[in-house]
């Protein structure tokens, strides 16, 4: 009972404290929309979400000019957007201003270099450090090879038709050829062997809701995030009872110390947890992350995480002899279990190494468990692992945190 | 004299303080490093990206021509995945269905499923049909699904263009009356098979097909490639220098408090002076870490931050943003205990507008940065930006112009609120 009233004294002291709403909702939030938005993949934002790609330089009078531009437009992954002569000499502008993803220098004499069996390299565009540029650079080298595969397929059967019958003049050989290659690239405008990526849903209704993008990334990045950041105004309490006294002159009544610590960690767990449930619902109704598909598989990891979080913030709370102790020691948990486990970018962007060391945090198994449910689509089950995990290392920051408060209350 | 005096004890004080420190030194390099090291394959400008290992699972449901002994489609392209060239970036895992492959990726044993649909030998080599590999990524990846497409799709085109130059081939020569028997048809798709070989069309290849290179930056060309490391720890002076800016200026509401500041004021020294030497002691503070700052991650990240008088002119200016901000915003606090939530709150959200944490994340919408120029951080991280793309003092001239003009008019206020208060 002294706990519980231990707690409902901290609980009203946050309460009391306007500050604690911004660090507890109004950060999180406006964080959780930036990182999203930021995140947000920018096919989603266009009807065609195919890549914007610049063409410039068609050559006159090219024999392959109309077959590449038949080829760029049947590309699934890229959209020719030719440009005028005025237009060509921003390419450059155009892609690094991200208008378009690419572009693509058509070389001057091409067709005449490809039907005489050479491969000529044209110049692509496209910043080789993002997706965006990779995919879009990856779509023209695959428009490319089909064409050059296009011009090689009626070489072949022209080659074939000779042996096999002979041609009478060379401009007919010209025509079988010419009508070989309109042939190909039809063919290849609608390949017979295909790679489909299949897109996962999180409904469990293929087709009905889709990865919410970006969201499904920041929504639980900045809660695992927030939940550490919200700790200094918890943690803060217990640094000034310590330095009032207060703290002492408890232990002289007959509240036992396990009923101080608990009461602590009580009023904690209630703030995170409350924070981590308000967050959850502000996710599910304004960004559309599905968290309620799983609301078990939800509850279950917002108490875990709440609980260690608590426990953290009783071991800065106890190991902090000052306000700025308790500032600093915050910031540097969320910077490092933030950044290092996959709250901020997913770790996948990351490298081998880091990714590694990434996965020892508590905060990587946080987010595990969140985007099995809101990305994986995936129920309570799966959560059960990153959940123990967090729970185990929760109960070491609670054992850490006992036994240097019972040290400095002693 | 007065001034120096009492910007000279608060300098020494607050290098005495090792929360100042910490926060001054230890927390942008510690930053910037965690992300050096998250991204520090990437900022060599083109050296190999360190990518993990993806996990790739694989149903081959294309047995059955395996076991009659002809062409085995499926079996070549997990010989191709399985391949010495791919063995750092792919480690393969062949399962016997498709349910498996599937259950794989869901348990996150795998990374990505590949789906090799039963019949493709059979559909490789006869018209008019088709078919389709499926792909089954973790939905939270996007780069190892990108690289496994990439390799599928390159492998399974030679296939297709193989199986259209049979078509095309049997076609032309129906078309004019000629009998294409199976040898032939097989021999012309045998033929591109061995083309496509010789070719060998890849970017890594020995004969590219595309010249690719990065455009060039806004503004000056870029001299150098500075690399993301540069753009982060550039965002992470800024945010601290910000931070150190308005714990300075702090010292005012603590003395305030303390009651030292009020003495102070009873002494024959003009509350000028008194106000005059802590700003300059915020501002040789900000000095002090801006040159440690800049010094440090030369060395330690090996980023070369631009030409000196331009380093010079954007450092300064971020001094006096710096400092000026700090002055306003503790100008509204009221006691110690508001000076971390307001610090907190009012630093994160500015940096946040500024687009300080942002640096180094690709597909940034345009209109952020716009949005940054509404806050000094961002005119702040457009003079390093530019800096560092190797302009000179005239370069950046604009956003020096509106550092020192906000910083200017944010003492102005901040002083005068204070001014106000100690009336």
């Amino acid at each position: 009972m002294r706990a519980t009233s231990l707690a409902l004294k901290d609980l009203l002291q946050i309460a009391r404290d306007w500050k604690s709403a911004l660090f507890l909702v109004v950060m999180p939030i406006l964080f959780t929309f930036f990182f999203g938005l930021v995140l947000q993949p920018d096919s989603q934002a266009e009807a065609d979400a195919r890549l914007p790609v610049g063409i410039v330089g068609r050559e006159a009078g090219g024999q392959l000019g109309a077959h590449l531009e038949r080829l760029l437009a049947a590309s699934e992954v890229i959209r020719p957007v030719p440009l005028s002569e005025a237009e060509a000499d921003e390419a450059e502008a155009l892609v690094d201003g991200g208008e378009l993803a690419a572009a693509i220098a058509v070389p001057e004499g091409f067709s005449q270099a490809v039907l005489s069996g050479q491969s000529p390299r044209f110049t692509v565009i496209a910043d080789p450090m993002t997706t965006t540029g990779q995919a879009a650079s990856q779509g023209i080298e695959t428009v490319i090879s089909r064409l050059l595969g296009a011009v090689q397929t009626a070489r072949i059967s022209a080659d074939e038709f000779a042996a096999a019958q002979g041609f009478e003049t060379e401009g007919a050989r010209q025509a079988y050829l010419m009508r070989g290659l309109d042939q190909a690239v039809a063919a290849w405008e609608e390949p017979p062997l295909t790679v489909r990526q299949e897109q996962a849903v999180v409904s469990g209704e293929p087709g009905e809701s889709e990865v919410p993008g970006g969201f499904a990334q920041s929504s639980p990045g900045m809660i695992v995030q927030f939940a550490i950041f919200g700790l200094i105004t918890s943690a803060m309490i217990l640094v000034l009872e310590r330095q009032a006294g207060a703290l002492k002159r408890i232990l002289t009544t007959p509240t036992s110390r396990a009923a101080v610590i608990g009461g602590h960690v009580l009023a904690m767990f209630l703030v995170v947890f409350a924070q981590v449930l308000l967050l959850v619902l502000v996710g599910q109704l304004l960004f559309g992350v599905d968290y309620m598909r799983a609301p078990l598989a939800t509850l279950l990891m917002a108490t875990i995480l709440a609980f260690w979080a608590a426990s953290l913030g009783l071991f800065i709370g106890s190991i902090s002899k000052s306000q700025e102790q308790v500032i600093t020691l915050s910031l540097i948990a969320m910077f490092l279990f933030a950044a290092l486990g996959g709250a901020w970018f997913p770790l996948e962007v990351a490298g081998e190494a880091f990714a590694t060391v990434g996965h020892i945090m508590p905060t990587a198994w946080a987010m595990d468990g969140f985007q099995n449910i809101v990305v994986r689509g995936l129920g309570l089950a799966s959560v059960l692992l990153p959940a123990g995990i967090l729970l185990a290392y929760g109960l070491v920051f609670f054992g850490l945190a006992v036994w240097q408060f019972g040290f400095e209350t002693r | 004299m007065k001034a120096l005096d009492i910007a000279m004890r608060d300098l020494l004080h607050t290098l005495r303080t090792p929360f100042t420190l910490i926060m001054m030194f230890g927390a942008p390099l510690l930053i910037a490093g965690l992300l050096f090291f998250a991204f520090g394959s990437m900022t060599g400008g083109g050296e190999d990206l360190d990518l993990q290992t993806i996990q790739v699972t694989v149903a081959n449901l294309d047995r059955a021509e395996v076991q009659g002994g002809g062409f085995a489609a499926g079996e070549l392209l997990i010989e191709f995945l399985r391949s010495d060239d791919l063995s750092d970036l792919l480690a393969v895992e062949i399962v016997d269905d498709e349910a498996t492959a599937r259950a794989n990726v869901a348990g996150q044993r795998a990374h990505v499923a590949v789906i090799i649909p039963g019949g493709l030998s059979a559909v490789a080599t006869t018209p008019g049909q088709e078919a389709t590999v499926v792909l089954y990524p973790d939905p939270t990846l996007t780069i190892a699904p990108g690289i496994v497409q990439d390799l599928v799709s390159q492998f399974i085109d030679g296939f297709a263009g193989a199986k259209i130059t049979a078509e095309i081939t049997g076609q032309q020569f129906e078309a004019r009356g000629v009998p294409a028997g199976p040898a032939l048809l097989q021999g012309a798709a045998t033929q591109y098979a061995g083309w496509l070989e010789t070719t060998g069309h890849h970017q890594e290849g020995a004969d590219p097909l595309v010249d690719l290179r990065p455009p060039a930056t806004e503004g000056e060309p870029a001299e150098q490639d500075a690399g993301i490391i540069a753009g982060i720890m550039g965002g992470m002076i800024v945010f601290f220098t910000f931070f150190v800016g308005a714990m300075g200026a702090e010292s005012i509401v603590r003395e305030e408090e303390e009651g030292t500041l009020p003495r102070l004021f009873t002494t024959p020294t003009p509350r000028t002076s008194i106000l005059a030497g802590k700003f300059t002691a915020i501002l040789l503070a900000l000095v002090v870490q801006i040159a440690v700052l800049l010094v440090a991650s030369s060395l330690i990240f090996g980023i070369t931050w631009g030409r000196r008088p331009t380093v010079l002119l954007v450092s300064v200016a971020l001094t006096v943003a710096a400092a000026g901000f700090g002055i306003f915003v503790m100008s509204f606090v009221q006691s110690t205990r508001q000076t971390g939530p307001v610090l907190g709150s009012v630093l994160t959200l500015t940096g946040m507008l500024g687009g300080l944490f942002t640096q180094g994340i690709p597909n940034i919408p345009e209109l952020f940065n716009v949005v940054n120029l509404v806050v000094p951080q961002g005119w702040a991280m457009r003079a390093w930006d530019l800096s560092l793309a190797g302009a000179g003092p005239a370069g950046v001239l604009l956003p020096v112009a509106a550092l020192l003009g906000m910083g200017l008019l944010f003492f102005a206020v901040g002083a005068l609120l204070f001014r106000r208060r100690f009336a």
